[in-house]
């Protein structure tokens, strides 16, 4: 049928060009007429060039549907912008007429700090803190895969610091225009930063202390979680998902002390799973540039493998406002873990004990003082107070453990970013308490 | 107790609506339509910027990134609405598919999101958040910690679909100028 059409608009240009050879009649041959024919050819021209190039396109998209049936899996050169502002017909979701980008996209973040101790310049340390590569795979346009493996501090083997970790691997499917499912290994929904952990996306060389001693980021479980958004700017979390290992706590250790969820958390690696955890969070967003929010994980900790149950309750309340060139947060955490006594007794004397209860807040201001083009430089200043035993179980007097001293820690520093993908920082931490640990703090990072 | 709260879980999945599809929120018929209600028909027209032009642009600080645009125009009887333009932008990972409308005298009338795949950020669907765009023209600084303020958790996507709408109303706007455009 369209090679039918093809000679039927050749044969149109070849009898007009006829037309034109033929010798000059006196009557017909005016110059409007001839001015008619002209354009009547180039018409007739144009109609041909565009079934040509239409022909062309059809067989180019064929040739690239059966490449990509052999080859599904394109990676995205680079995400910072499409090629062009039309959609992509090679790329739509079937009948929508909506653009899906490429398929499969490689994602990387990291940072490399410098930490001197302003008290004793002896123990300054630089280290590539984390690495981290993200794979995202779509199979279709309702279902992805999310994945991110990490390399911390640089190098990992027997006889060096290093750890390789799986940070994230889950399925997302999207149910229906507001519900979302995910399975398998994904961030518990807790906090500001625990989702939101890039360097690009926090202020200071090192996380805060609250979302890392009280918080345990970036803290993974293996689940199910299902995700509502709502357009009156409610967000909801809720899962059911492994939890921690009460019985993995090493008294002898000091890892307790600095954090005690981050001591017996288990990040999916063969994870004891008998007891199962819930969480649900709560964020509205209903007003531009606030955020207010919450969230809650509860679960058993023990697995049967103890004398005693326990469960490891972790709350949080946080808010975030982006008036202008502010940005305030402030957040408080409290974690519990119920019937340690009997857990603790027998290691009464050893260096750290479990904690019955563990907290932190702290407050942010971040102000973004200057910028040109895509350079922005923002001072910031963060208060916090956190106290990883805050109380102990009544293990009988003489024995149970005074609680912990409440830390806290002012950062003072600046964020300066190159375009949203690149960062550098510096900053100054003063503690109250451990004021041997005052230091100076330098740091770059990137995220794409 | 975590019989229950799966329970819920459960039920809040139970309750979802039955018909399972993509996250394509609209199409761009549906996103013109709502825009311009009035509207009897829509006129495709593709405009194409020169050299000058988007050196014009980049001048104002806007990356032009293509010369070659389709416009909708909205039209009652012979009579000009405005211009809807859709366009796609990464947010942080994936693509983020919208569309601009923007009326006779140059300001922005509604931002629609039509496609959105990113895991986190999709709060920029809100209304209250693309609300902030309208009555909007190229005189203002449509850059996010300005006059468009930010979704925490969804900052790339409120800065890359920020800057994609104001190049659509600079790209309008200088077709508007040279003829281009009624």
């Amino acid at each position: 049928m369209k090679f039918h059409r093809l000679r039927v608009a050749a044969a149109c240009v070849a009898a007009s060009a006829a037309l034109l050879a033929a010798p000059a009649n006196a009557q017909s041959a005016s110059e409007i007429e001839l001015a008619r024919r002209l354009d009547q050819l180039a018409a007739e021209l144009a109609s041909v060039k565009a079934e040509l190039a239409r022909m062309q396109r059809e067989r180019a998209s064929a040739t690239a549907a059966a490449a990509a049936a052999s080859a599904p899996a394109a990676v995205a050169a680079s995400p910072a912008v499409v090629a062009s502002p039309v959609v992509a017909s090679e790329s739509q979701a079937q009948g929508s007429g909506i653009a899906l980008g490429p398929s499969t996209v490689l994602t990387s973040y990291g940072e490399i700090h410098y930490n001197r101790p302003t008290h004793d310049s002896s123990k300054a340390v630089a280290d590539l803190t984390r690495f981290v590569l993200g794979l995202q795979h779509r199979f279709d346009e309702k279902t992805k895969l999310v994945t991110e493996l990490e390399v911390e501090h640089a190098v990992s083997s027997s006889s060096d610091p290093g750890e390789v970790e799986i940070e994230q691997a889950f399925i997302e499917r999207q149910l229906a225009r507001q519900w979302t499912l995910r399975a398998g290994l994904f961030l518990i929904p807790a906090g500001l930063l625990n989702e939101n952990h890039e360097p690009t996306a926090f202020y200071g060389v090192e996380r805060n202390f609250v979302e890392t001693a009280i918080i345990p980021s970036t803290w993974r479980e293996g689940g199910l979680q299902v995700v509502g958004s709502f357009d009156n700017g409610v967000t909801t979390q809720l899962g059911v998902t492994t939890g921690f290992d009460l019985t993995k706590w090493d008294a002898t250790s000091n890892e307790g002390r600095e954090s005690p969820l981050g001591a017996i958390h288990q990040e999916l690696a063969l994870a004891k799973a008998r007891d199962l955890s819930v969480f649900g969070a709560v964020n509205w967003r209903g007003v531009p540039g606030l955020l207010v929010g919450g969230s809650v994980f509860t679960g058993g900790a023990t697995h049967g493998q103890a004398t005693t149950s326990s469960r490891v309750t972790l709350w949080d309340v946080h808010t975030r406002y982006t008036p202008g060139r502010w940005d305030l947060s402030a957040l408080y955490s409290r974690g519990t873990i119920s019937n340690t006594a009997a857990f603790n007794t027998p290691l009464v004397g050893s260096a750290s004990l479990v904690p019955a209860s563990f907290d932190g807040w702290y407050g942010q201001a971040a102000f973004r003082l200057w910028s040109r083009g895509d350079l922005s430089l923002a001072p910031f200043v963060r208060w916090e107070e956190f106290n990883t035993a805050r109380s102990f179980a009544s293990l009988g007097t003489g024995l149970t453990p005074d609680a912990a001293p409440t830390e806290r820690v002012i950062t003072v520093g600046a964020n300066f970013n190159v375009g949203p993908g690149i960062v550098f920082k510096a900053d100054y931490q003063r503690f109250r308490v451990s004021s041997d640990a005052d230091r100076f703090n330098l740091g770059m990072g990137w995220s794409f | 107790m975590r019989l229950v709260l799966a329970g819920t879980t459960v039920a809040a999945l139970a309750a979802a609506p039955a018909s399972a599809f993509a996250v394509d929120y609209l199409s761009l018929e549906e996103a013109q339509r709502l825009m311009f209600p009035d509207a009897d028909h829509f006129d495709s027209r593709e405009i194409a910027l020169d050299a000058t032009q988007l050196q014009a642009l980049d001048a104002q600080g806007i990356r032009g990134r293509s010369a070659r645009w389709t416009v909708r125009i909205a039209r009652h009887g012979d009579a000009t609405l405005g211009v809807v333009v859709a366009d796609a932008v990464i947010g942080k990972f994936e693509l983020i598919s919208y569309a601009v409308g923007i009326d006779g005298d140059g300001a922005i009338r509604q931002i629609e999101i039509l496609s959105y795949r990113e895991s986190h950020g999709g709060e920029i669907r809100l209304p209250a958040w693309r609300r902030q765009f309208v009555g909007k023209t190229q005189a203002a600084p449509l850059r996010v910690g300005d006059d468009i303020a930010n979704i925490s958790g969804a900052t790339l996507s409120c800065t890359h679909v920020t800057e994609g709408v104001r190049r659509i109303v600079a790209v309008v706007a200088l077709a508007r100028r040279n003829g281009s455009l009624p």
